[in-house]
């Protein structure tokens, strides 16, 4: 009790007499800074509580750009399963009626929609991660908060669009009366990963693209090319044994397999699993260093 | 008395020149990078690249309860100095310790959504001001009775009047209880009771102890306001001290 009387009237007789005598409240600070501001270095880690610390921001985010989207548009939600549904219409026809691709004994639409479900969320939530940061100029200029969030954001609510046009894919299964076995627990692991996956392409675009607008031309066209260089509207096993090794470098090989094997209860190609768990690691870990370093400049130049 | 903001040769540099330049494309980064021998993608800017100090060795501290008025001329470095303090950006030089937890509002509109009500604004707001959810929703009627929108709350604030705005801004940023608060140019718009009642409000948190810094072209409310005035010229502090004399010094180099 003494003690703290004690610490109180020190605090007290440490003040000095403030410029001008104008009566303060003695308002007790931290001994140490709350907030220390200094230059931007080269090469600075990354403080993940800090997004952590700020993830009702990202709650908001992902809250508001769901609810903008209901407002303004006639059918909401049922937007989301359009694009993957047109597409594997098109592909079931032309790749699977005419050429018959082979599509691991799966009936051939329902194989190509679990594909184009995983497509549309990464190819959906790179882009929109990738804008992220320049539609969002204005509370960036203007305001404090872990940028991550909104690159984050933005991945959050493409994942809400693919949980929507998932219910599709089991009214397919349904309907082709595909059996389900017990590998579809790990589905969760993969739309996991394929998360990160987005989130660590989306975050290292959104970086860049604050300073070079080329990034939104050339965006787009990479997607494309990867969509194809992916098992999306044919399977894994068409690439001939000694590629497979340097086709599983793509990381998608992995999720899209994974995914597909979890769903349709085939076996799972661990080697190449793995292969796209270290590569997508990596590259979160490399796309995070880089918005982090380029963090501190965003406001200036965005 | 203990400062509750600490700033030590605070400088800020900006680079300036071509528009391509300011804003290069992989082309130029390419260019540069042979001849600067910079890193391609994370490249800064070469040593010969224009540019220009818009803060130089800028140091003072700031107490507790302080209302510091920031005037000068545009481009004197006090909107720059409000965003390094913000946090919005990062000094090139030098830096700030603050002891406390910072509010900023610098412009308005900050964070509004035009095509969400006013009630979701004032939620999205105040997370991005750093309040908690159940922190907002025992502001909330402090708030909207603040910036007396009780009528407008399920309205989308893209129909809402520029002062609307500006009172629901000054509203939410005014209701975050920070130890510092950071205001830019905020009553510009507003009409002459808000900006009374904006003024009181500014009084009111200063007696609670929040050290508020207030840049303004309104000498009137830095005179009425604050304790300490900041006369910024060209990135540097010109001279400070009370008010009146600052003001008055300020005001004879154009009459003269």
């Amino acid at each position: 009790m003494s003690t703290s009387v004690n610490d109180a009237t020190s605090i007290v007789s440490d003040l000095s007499a403030p410029p001008f005598g104008i009566e303060r409240p003695a308002k007790l600070l931290p001994a140490d800074p709350v907030t220390r501001i200094r230059p931007a270095r080269f090469w600075e880690t990354i403080d993940l509580r800090e997004l952590w610390a700020h993830r009702e921001v990202l709650y908001f985010l992902i809250w508001r750009d769901l609810k903008v989207r209901y407002k303004q548009t006639m059918i909401g939600a049922a937007w989301v399963v359009v694009q993957p549904i047109l597409m594997t219409l098109v592909f079931a026809v032309f790749l699977g009626r005419f050429i018959r691709v082979p599509s691991d004994g799966i009936p051939y639409p329902v194989f190509a929609y679990a594909a184009m479900l995983l497509w549309t969320f990464t190819s959906s939530a790179i882009l929109s991660s990738s804008y992220s940061l320049v539609t969002n100029s204005q509370i960036i200029t203007r305001i404090y908060f872990s940028r991550l969030a909104l690159p984050t954001a933005a991945v959050g609510v493409r994942l809400v669009d693919f949980m929507i046009a998932s219910v599709f894919l089991f009214v397919f299964m349904i309907y082709y009366r595909v059996q389900v076995g017990w590998t579809i627990v790990m589905l969760p692991l993969f739309v996991a990963e394929i998360a990160v996956l987005a989130l660590a392409v989306g975050v290292l675009t959104a970086a860049l693209y604050v300073r070079y607008r080329d990034v939104g031309t050339l965006l787009p066209i990479l997607l494309q090319v990867w969509m194809f260089v992916s098992p999306t509207v044919y399977s894994a096993s068409i690439v001939p044994a000694r590629l497979r090794l340097i086709y599983s470098l793509n990381p998608l090989v992995g999720i899209m397999g994974g995914f597909r094997s979890a769903l349709f209860n085939l076996s799972f190609d661990w080697t190449g699993i793995i292969i796209s768990v270290v590569v997508t690691l990596v590259l979160l870990a490399v796309s995070l260093q880089v918005f982090h370093t380029l963090d501190s400049s965003f406001a200036d130049e965005v | 008395m203990k400062p509750i903001i600490k700033a030590a040769n605070v400088g800020k540099k900006y680079y300036i020149g071509a528009r391509e330049a300011a804003r290069p494309t992989w082309r130029d980064a390419l260019k540069n990078s042979v001849r600067n021998n910079a890193p391609l993608l994370l490249g800064r800017y070469g040593p010969h690249h224009p540019s220009i100090w818009a803060l130089k060795n800028v140091s003072f501290e700031i107490f507790p309860g302080e209302v510091v008025g920031i005037i000068g001329t545009n481009g004197a470095g006090k909107s720059t100095l409000l965003r390094i303090l913000a946090r919005v950006t990062r000094p090139t030089t030098g830096g700030a310790d603050l002891y406390g937890r910072g509010g900023s509002l610098l412009g308005v509109s900050t964070g509004f959504h035009p095509d969400l009500t006013g009630r979701e604004n004032i939620y999205l707001n105040g997370a991005i001001l750093g309040m908690k959810r159940n922190e907002i929703s025992r502001k909330f009627d402090e708030i909207v009775a603040f910036a007396e929108i009780e009528d407008f709350l399920d309205t989308q604030t893209k129909r809402y009047s520029s002062g609307m705005y500006l009172r629901l801004g000054f509203a939410i940023a005014a209701h975050l209880e920070p130890d510092i608060l950071l205001l830019d140019e905020v009553l510009t718009t507003a009409d002459v009771s808000f900006q009374k009642k904006c003024l009181d409000r500014i009084k009111s948190v200063s007696h609670d102890g929040t050290a508020v810094v207030f840049v303004s072209h309104n000498l009137k409310s830095v005179t009425q306001l604050c304790q300490r005035a900041f006369h910024f010229h060209r990135g540097e502090i010109h001279e400070e001290g009370k008010p009146d004399a600052v003001i008055a010094n300020y005001l004879r180099k154009f009459s003269a």
